[in-house]
């Protein structure tokens, strides 16, 4: 702890004296008609793999020769994005182009609503891709009524239900649709021996740790629950886990783990173990991200290259005479903000420039180099215009790193030498049209920056303990309640209050 | 000591009417000892230069533990609320929780964790094969260097129910599965196990150090007296490690609040956090999740003065007890 802490002091003194530095008078405010002499970006972008791809390498200076700017990426590893972002923020040491993908961060959100970050909603109209960004993306990624940052694109919903094709023809069984037969299906898997090896070592659910926040969440929304808060029909904006669908799912999903149909365990269970566990055969049903199929897949291949595995992808799964809905895991296809800081891009003139700059990422050139690369280098098209990587470690040496970061993740689909990858991709698009969102996404609340995390963790701990048999439902409700004080009551009023005037 | 032998002829000098030097040195003696000793003085530079940019300018962040903090605000430009944090910490029921749960799981590793290295060390002390001794040495260091994670995990594949290779082996022999990982009333076990585990091996080299400087003509004259192998244990090892024991207990127990966030956090989860919670892991949720720096900052400051107060009393009684202390 010690350590830790000298840690954080050590950031803080850094921070103290970046600021105390940093403090430039800033260029005086010029004209807005002023012509800007800006020919170079610098961008402070989320890296999500282990190592930084060389300054000034293959795909950034293809991109300088496609957008006529320099670039200079900062990139940040995801893990410590918000320290990292919280600290820039403090010591006024931003780039002209920052990716925020951490929404509900609560020094951004602060620092956005304070006008730290430039609104660039009156100047989307005037650019090609920037102005076909769907409103309804543009509203769920506002704050308070206005756009703080150019939201990133990704699909809306990418969630379903992956079955063990292999298990269900073993036992003879179809892949299921609705809830009623998913529970059949998680029984036959646990008890009727799927694998054929005669012992009994399967079990149907394969479910983790953040069971509350990831699969438990999608299968309420079948059962009819909404994103986080939902409206009701009194116009009341209530947190989901208090809704009759919410607990009536959540009675559901612990009958399955009573009759140990699901792993029992799941609490102490890790994304990588879930992963490891699924690719050894452990449990034949997860309620994932339907393009982890092929990860389950590639997985269990690395280990066997005789795997028998294989996926039923399923996205059409419904409760009763619940019409067919799905919740959106992506904030409503919002995955963060591409913010311009008024700090460090003064003028209008300038903003333009960078606006531009994200415009022409959005082309498809610089899509296809952000997400396969340069064809020849790291792929090779086949005469059906099928995309094949040629050599995985240089991708994701060179070209992964960006691909994170492209503004829209929509631009175009490639067909893919991998079948469950095309077929995750079109049953994604599919979802869209049945895609529930979250109506307090754009609202705001003090309360819910300062006390969301809290109450939030105390839920998940009531529903583990309820899952796991500690608790009964009567006291889950006790806990809900008492959440009341806590400043959810509070929550529910200034979400509510918020909601009207968007709305009224 | 020093201080107390420099403080005259500042006075002197400062007075200005020095005649006579009691000690025979000239006037300007202050400058020319300095002058004197300057490699010795440059030698300290470093390690005082680390301490203050590391340890005590930092310091001054506390002021946000005053402060509703805003990263973009800096410390200039945010709200002061005075005591708010604390009267929140104080008020609100997690605090007696967190209390409750910190000083109950500190008190369990002083009981069992604390002995531990004493006993391996008179163990050890014991061996007379050098090379059975020095490859024992070597073996208990090693879980030392193991990050929590890699115990963490190592415990989680062994204690699982979901195929854990402890509840097999019990399944097997036909008991019934023990959770481990998620019965509250396994959790404190467990972690002092685990503490146990890691630090038994390596606490024990401060005590070996402190046993080979023991006089062995101490053990010869006892052995002509026809002690025996534990009375000179008892009789001699012990009393003569008897300072290095209480300066170790003293800095346990200044260490009482601070359990350290990696370990606990790694095997908390929903279903033991009414007895795992502790006030690190509750300063990483307040502050770092919930962006409340501010309050955070309280948590610490309240925790770092209560660590303060017990290395200072429990350094009093020792010495009261007519020991040597840390200071």
């Amino acid at each position: 702890m010690r350590n830790t802490r000298a840690g954080a002091f050590v950031a803080m003194s850094t921070a103290i004296t970046l600021s105390l530095t940093a403090c430039s008078a800033g260029d005086p405010a010029s004209e807005a008609e002023e012509v800007s002499t800006k020919d170079s970006i610098t961008w402070m972008a989320m890296l999500h793999t282990a190592t930084t791809p060389e300054a000034d390498g293959v795909i950034e200076t293809e991109l300088e020769e496609y957008t006529g700017l320099g670039i200079e990426m900062q990139w940040v590893p995801d893990a410590s994005k918000d320290e990292k972002i919280n600290a820039a923020l403090a010591s006024d040491s931003l780039a002209d182009l920052v990716s925020l993908t951490n929404i509900t961060n609560t020094t951004v959100r602060q620092a956005m609503a304070s006008g730290q970050f430039w609104d660039v909603e009156p100047y989307l109209a005037d650019y090609p891709n920037l102005s076909k960004i769907p409103q309804d993306t543009l509203d769920s990624a506002k704050i308070d009524g206005t756009l703080y940052g150019v939201p990133y694109q990704k699909p809306i919903a990418r969630y379903g239900v992956l079955v063990r094709q292999d298990w269900l023809d073993n036992l003879g069984l179809e892949v299921p649709h609705t809830i009623e037969d998913l529970t059949e299906v998680a029984r036959a898997f646990s008890e009727d021996d799927p694998d054929g090896n005669g012992q009994d070592d399967t079990v149907g659910f394969y479910d983790r740790a953040e069971s509350y926040l990831v699969g438990f969440r999608s299968l309420a929304g079948y059962f009819g629950a909404g994103q986080s808060f939902e409206v009701t029909d009194d116009g009341e904006v209530v947190p989901t886990f208090t809704t009759e669908p919410f607990m009536e799912a959540m009675e559901w999903y612990r009958g399955v783990h009573e009759n140990g149909w699901m792993n029992e365990e799941f609490v102490t269970v890790q994304k990588q173990n879930q992963k490891d566990g699924i690719a050894q055969g452990k449990g034949g049903i997860v309620i994932s991200g339907l393009f982890e199929a092929k990860n389950f897949y590639e997985a269990a291949l690395a280990a066997d290259p005789q795997t028998p595995m294989a996926w039923a992808l399923v996205n059409d799964m419904t409760y009763d005479d619940v019409d067919r809905r799905v919740l959106t895991d992506t904030n409503g296809g919002m995955g963060g903000w591409l913010a311009v800081p008024r700090s460090q891009v003064t003028t209008e003139a300038d903003l333009r420039v960078v606006l531009g700059f994200v415009d022409k990422l959005m082309d498809e050139e610089p899509f296809d180099l952000m997400t396969n690369g340069i064809e020849g280098v790291h792929y090779e098209l086949d005469a059906d215009g099928v995309v094949k990587m040629l050599d995985n470690t240089t991708w994701e040496q060179e070209v992964q790193p960006f691909s994170s970061s492209r503004p829209s993740e929509l631009v175009k689909t490639f067909n893919t030498s991998s079948e469950y990858t095309n077929l995750a991709n079109q049953l994604m698009a599919e979802n869209a049209e049945y895609v529930v969102v979250n109506p307090a996404q754009s609202l705001t609340s003090k309360t819910y920056d300062a006390q969301w995390s809290t109450i939030q963790q105390q839920v998940n701990d009531a529903y583990n303990q309820y899952m796991m048999g500690q608790i009964e439902m009567a006291d889950f409700e006790k806990v809900v309640d008492g959440l009341g004080s806590q400043g959810l009551d509070q929550i529910v009023a200034e979400f509510t209050e918020s909601y009207e005037k968007a709305n009224g | 000591m020093s201080s107390a032998s420099t403080v005259p002829v500042t006075e002197v000098a400062e007075a200005g009417d020095v005649v006579t030097p009691r000690d025979g040195r000239p006037p300007n003696a202050p400058k020319n000892a300095f002058w004197k000793h300057r490699s010795l003085y440059l030698m300290i530079l470093p390690g005082v230069a680390y301490f203050l940019v590391f340890k005590y300018l930092p310091m001054g962040g506390l002021v946000i533990a005053f402060q509703n903090y805003l990263p973009f605000l800096g410390f200039t430009g945010s709200e002061w609320v005075g005591l708010d944090h604390f009267v929140r910490l104080f008020t609100e029921d997690t605090f007696f929780v967190l209390l409750r749960n910190t000083l109950v799981i500190s008190a369990l590793l002083l009981l069992f964790a604390f002995p531990m290295p004493i006993v391996l060390a008179l163990l050890l002390n014991e061996v007379r094969t050098r090379f059975f001794k020095k490859t024992v040495q070597t073996i208990v260091y090693l879980p030392h260097f193991m990050s929590w994670v890699i115990i963490v995990s190592i415990f989680y594949v062994m204690l699982s129910i979901d195929g854990g290779s402890i509840n097999n082996l019990i399944v097997a022999s036909g008991g019934e599965a023990i959770p481990f990982l998620t019965d509250p009333d396994w959790l404190r076990p467990m972690y002092v196990f685990q503490e146990i585990w890691r630090g038994t091996g390596w606490g024990t080299i401060v005590y070996l150090a402190a046993i080979t400087a023991v006089d062995e003509q101490l053990y010869e004259a006892a052995e002509l007296d026809g002690a025996g192998r534990l009375r000179q244990t008892w009789h001699i090892t012990l009393p003569a490690i008897r300072p290095t024991i209480i300066v170790m207990l003293i800095l346990s127990i200044g260490d009482i609040m601070e359990l350290g966030f990696e370990h606990m956090f790694l095997v908390m989860n929903s279903l033991n956090r009414e007895v795992a919670e502790i006030f690190d892991t509750y300063v990483y949720t307040a502050g770092i999740q919930n962006g409340q720096l501010g309050y955070a900052a309280a948590v610490g400051l309240f925790k770092g003065l209560v660590g303060l107060i017990l290395v200072v009393l429990a350094n009093r009684s020792a010495k009261k007890f007519g020991e040597e202390g840390v200071y």
